[in-house]
C-alpha cells in the first residue's frame, strides 16, 4: 500500500521548509562531503531500486514495440494516445470517484475509533485496538477472497441471507460493485489509520487534560480544542497514504474479477489493471510505461496539493 | 488462480516493465543448427503430469551426447511472457520451449521460432490428429509439434437430463441441443453457462471453428477480421442469441469461477461443451455428481456430419536464438512423436499422436487411471469416446497472432451481449474493431469486414 511514490512529497517537505529558514542558507556554504560516507549504502540502493527504474520507465515510454517492425522511437506519441484513450480516463474517473467517497468514510471511522480508545472510558481498549488493526495484517489477496465469499449472491453469506429472508440482494451487481470494493478497503485499512491517529493522540501530555478539567472544560470541549487540532498533522499523512492507495487499486478488483457475475470488472477497471493488461496480454509495455508515468504524476500532484494545503493549515 | 498470479506479478508495475522493454536484434538462422548429437539444451515448460524428469532421463540415455536442463516456468502465460522477453533481449532464451497452441503463430510471425520443416517435421503430419496439427501451421509450415490435444466434447449430467426427460445420447445436432435446453430450463436448471468472459474465449473459438467460421485470416503482415458477416459466424450468432433471449443459458456464471464449480456440483449447470481434458476437472470440481456425468460427441450443425474442433492444447517448438537447433529438434521429436509421447500419455496427458489414440491400452478399461475416470462417468468408457472425437476431421482455423489480447478483450466486449446491453452481433462487431485497433498498434495492415 505504502509505495515509494508516497514518500517523495513528504520527503520534499524538509527542503521546502528549509528554504524559508536562515539556517538552510548557512548550511549550504558549509557543504561537507564526509556525510556521504554515511549516506552511500542508502544512496546506492536508492539509485538502483528507485531512480533507475523510474528513469528507465520514462525512457521506454518514448518507444513503441511492434510485432511487425520491431521497436522504434516515437517521441511523445504514447502520451498523445493516452490523452484521448477513453478506457484510460474511465479508469482514472473510477478510482477518483472511489477516492472521494471511500477515503473520507474510512478516515472518519478511524478518527472516531482513535478518539474512543483514547477517551479512557472504554473497557478492553487493548483488545479493541488490536482487533481493529488485525485486518491490516491479513494479506489483501486473502481478505478479498474472504469478502468475495461473503458477497456471493448464490453461494455466499449474502446468498444464505437471500435464502432465509426470500430477498434478492446482490452486492456484486455492476451498479454497487465499486461500493462493495470500497467496503473491503475500509475494512482493511481503517485499523491502520486508527493507529496513526491514536499514536498522535497519545503524545498529548496529560497535564493539558488536567488543566482543561480544572478550567471546567467538558469532554466535548477537550475533544474539540485539544484532541482534534492534534489530529490535523496525522490527518495529512493518512489522507496522502489513502489517496495513493486508492489510485493504485489493483488487488481487490483483480481477484474479484472471477467472482462477480458476468464480466463487471473489465481489464481496464482501474489504471493499474489497465497497465497490467496492456503489457502482459497486449504486448504494449511501452504504452503501459507511459500510462504508469502519467498516473505517478497525477498521484504525486494530488498528494503534493494535499501536503501544501495541510502545511498552510499548520502555519495558521 | 490466474488472478493470484496477476497480483504477484504486478505488485510493482513500473519495476516489472523494466524487464519487458529492451530492444532486440535477430540472428542468422542457418548458422545455428549445431551438432545434432552433442549439446546442452535448455528447455522451458510446465510439468502438469509430473513426468518431465523421467522423460528427460530416458532421452539422455538414448542420446548420450545431449543433456537437457528443464526449467519449470509454471504456466503457459508465464512461459510465453518470459520467452518474448528473452527474444526481445536477444539472449537468455531456451533451446526448446513449451507453448499453448494459439501462441505458436504469434512467435512464428515475429520470427522467434524455427520452421521445423527444415528438419523434416512436415512429413509427420499424418501421424498426428488433424486438430492440433492444423493449429501449429503458419504459412503451411509446422512451427511446433503437438504434445497433447483437446477435441471439443459434450459433457452432460445424466441425472439432470433424466429429470427433464432428455436423452443425452440422442442430441446429435445443435437444434436437438436447443430443444433439450428448453426442457432442462423447465426443471430449474440450465443446460449450460455462457457469460462471455475471457474464460469463455477458448470454448467460443472451438464452437465457431466447428461452425466453419473463419473470423481471422492472417496473411503475413495483412490481417482480415470478419466477426459477423461470415456464414459460420452468422449461424453461431443466431443460435446463441436465441439461447440468451429465451433465458436458456446461465449468463451470470463465468467459466472457472467458484460459482461455476458449485453449480456443476449441485446440478444447476447440466452440461458443458469443452475440451477432452475436462474429466479430471469435473472429478475434482464436482465430486457430488460422481456417477452422473457422461461424455458424448459434440452436437453438429448439420445432421449426419462429424466435424470436430479444438479447445486448448500445447506444443513444443525450437527457439530461433538457439545455437543447438538440430539437437533441440531431436528432443522435440522424442517428446511429441517418439517414446516420450507414450510416457506423457501414461501420466495423464491427452495424446495427439494417432498411434496412441488408437492403441488398446489407451481405451483399456482395466488400467488404474481409466478405472477411476470411468467410475466417475457411470461406467462409461470415456477414452473411447474421446479418442473417436480426436480422430474426427477439423476445418482449418487460424488464431490471431496476438491471441492473449484477443482473449482478454473478448471478456470486455462480448460479455455485454450476455448481460443484454447489446446484441451478440453488435458485441462481436465491437470486438472486431478492438482487435483491429490492436493489430494496427502492432504494425499489421488490418481490414475489418
Amino acid at each position: 500500500m505504502t509505495q515509494p511514490v508516497g514518500v517523495s512529497p513528504v520527503g520534499v517537505s524538509p527542503e521546502m521548509a528549509g528554504m524559508h529558514t536562515p539556517e538552510a542558507r548557512i548550511n549550504k556554504h558549509k557543504a561537507d562531503w564526509r556525510g556521504w560516507k554515511f549516506m552511500w549504502p542508502f544512496a546506492v540502493v536508492f539509485v538502483f531500486v528507485f531512480i533507475i527504474p523510474i528513469v528507465y520507465a520514462i525512457y521506454i515510454s518514448f518507444f513503441k514495440k511492434q510485432m511487425i517492425g520491431g521497436t522504434k522511437f516515437v517521441g511523445l506519441q504514447n502520451y498523445q494516445r493516452l490523452l484521448v484513450d477513453q478506457q484510460f480516463w474511465s479508469s482514472v474517473g473510477r478510482v477518483a470517484l472511489f477516492t472521494v467517497v471511500q477515503v473520507p468514510i474510512m478516515l472518519f471511522l478511524a478518527a472516531a475509533m482513535a478518539l474512543a480508545i483514547d477517551s479512557m472510558k472504554l473497557h478492553g481498549t487493548k483488545f479493541f485496538r488490536i482487533s481493529t488493526f488485525l485486518p491490516y495484517a491479513v494479506p489483501a489477496v486473502v481478505s478479498t477472497l474472504i469478502w468475495g465469499f461473503v458477497y456471493g449472491a448464490k453461494y455466499g453469506l449474502v446468498g444464505s441471507f437471500n435464502d432465509f429472508f426470500g430477498t434478492n440482494v446482490d452486492v456484486l451487481k455492476p451498479s454497487v460493485l465499486l461500493a462493495a470494493i470500497g467496503n473491503i478497503n475500509t475494512w482493511e485499512f481503517t485499523g491502520y489509520n486508527m493507529l496513526i491517529f491514536y499514536s498522535s493522540l497519545s503524545t498529548i501530555p496529560h497535564s493539558l487534560y488536567e488543566a482543561a478539567s480544572i478550567d471546567g472544560a467538558s469532554e466535548w470541549q477537550i475533544v474539540k480544542s485539544i484532541k482534534l487540532p492534534e489530529l490535523k498533522g496525522s490527518l495529512a499523512i493518512t489522507v496522502i497514504f489513502s489517496i495513493i492507495g486508492s489510485f493504485q487499486l489493483f488487488n481487490e478488483p483483480s481477484i474479484l474479477q472471477n467472482m462477480v457475475p458476468g464480466n463487471a470488472i473489465t481489464t481496464y477497471y482501474t489504471p493499474n489493471m489497465y497497465a497490467y493488461n496492456l503489457s502482459f496480454s497486449g504486448n504494449q509495455s511501452n504504452y503501459a510505461a507511459a500510462l504508469a508515468i502519467v498516473m505517478a504524476v497525477i498521484t504525486m500532484a494530488i498528494a503534493y496539493a494535499v501536503q501544501l494545503n495541510s502545511m498552510k493549515e499548520q502555519m495558521k | 488462480m490466474r488472478n493470484t498470479k496477476k497480483v504477484i506479478a504486478a505488485t510493482a508495475a513500473v519495476a516489472t516493465l523494466v524487464g519487458l522493454a529492451a530492444c532486440g536484434s535477430g540472428s542468422d538462422a542457418n548458422a545455428n543448427k549445431g551438432n545434432a548429437d552433442k549439446a546442452e539444451l535448455v528447455f522451458w515448460g510446465w510439468d502438469s503430469g509430473n513426468s518431465m524428469k523421467d522423460i528427460i532421463a530416458k532421452f539422455e540415455k538414448a542420446n548420450p551426447g545431449i543433456t537437457v536442463k528443464f526449467n519449470n516456468t509454471g504456466t503457459a502465460e508465464k512461459t510465453s511472457t518470459a520467452l518474448s522477453n528473452a527474444i526481445a533481449a536477444g539472449n537468455g532464451a531456451p533451446d526448446v520451449v513449451m507453448l499453448e497452441d494459439p501462441t505458436v503463430t504469434q512467435f512464428a510471425v515475429t520470427d522467434g521460432l524455427v520452421d521445423l520443416s527444415e528438419f523434416g517435421a512436415d512429413k509427420l503430419a499424418d501421424d498426428f490428429a488433424a486438430g492440433p496439427w492444423n493449429k501449429l501451421q503458419y504459412n503451411s509450415k509446422p512451427y511446433a509439434l503437438p504434445i497433447d490435444s483437446g477435441p471439443e466434447m459434450f459433457f452432460y449430467n445424466k441425472a439432470v437430463f433424466d429429470k427433464a426427460g432428455v436423452d443425452g445420447e440422442s442430441i446429435k445436432t445443435w437444434d436437438d441441443y436447443y430443444e433439450a435446453a428448453k426442457k432442462i430450463r423447465a426443471t430449474g436448471s440450465y443446460i449450460t453457462n455462457l457469460a462471455g468472459t475471457s474464460g469463455d474465449y477458448q470454448p467460443f473459438t472451438a464452437q465457431i471453428w466447428q461452425a466453419g467460421a473463419q473470423p481471422w485470416k492472417v496473411d503475413g503482415e495483412k490481417i482480415t477480421i470478419n466477426m459477423t458477416k461470415d456464414e459460420g459466424m452468422q449461424r453461431y450468432i443466431k443460435f446463441v442469441q436465441k439461447l440468451i433471449d429465451e433465458d436458456l443459458v446461465d449468463t451470470k456464471t463465468p467459466n472457472w469461477s467458484d460459482d461455476w464449480n458449485r453449480e456443476l456440483n449441485d446440478g444447476t449447470i447440466a452440461s458443458l461443451t469443452i475440451g477432452a481434458w475436462m474429466p479430471i476437472n469435473l472429478m475434482t470440481g464436482a465430486p457430488d455428481q460422481a456417477g452422473n456425468w457422461r461424455v458424448a460427441q459434440l452436437p453438429q450443425w448439420e445432421e449426419g456430419k462429424e466435424v470436430s474442433a479444438e479447445d486448448g492444447g500445447s506444443a513444443l517448438a525450437v527457439v530461433k536464438l538457439s545455437k543447438n537447433q538440430a539437437a533441440a529438434y531431436k528432443f522435440v521429436e522424442y517428446m511429441t512423436h517418439g517414446d516420450g509421447a507414450q510416457t506423457m500419455a501414461d501420466t495423464g496427458t491427452f495424446p495427439s499422436l494417432k498411434k496412441i489414440l488408437t492403441s488398446d491400452s489407451f481405451t483399456d478399461p482395466t488400467t488404474e487411471a481409466n478405472k477411476k475416470t470411468n467410475a466417475y462417468f457411470g461406467g462409461q468408457n470415456v477414452n473411447e469416446v474421446l479418442s473417436e472425437a480426436a480422430q474426427r476431421p477439423t476445418e482449418k482455423f487460424q488464431y490471431l497472432p496476438y491471441n492473449p489480447f484477443a482473449q482478454s478483450a473478448y471478456g470486455d466486449e462480448v460479455s455485454k451481449a450476455y448481460t443484454g446491453e447489446i446484441t451478440l452481433e453488435q458485441a462481436l462487431q465491437n470486438y472486431g474493431k478492438k482487435l483491429a485497433e490492436q493489430g494496427e498498434q502492432q504494425g499489421y495492415t488490418v481490414t475489418v469486414k
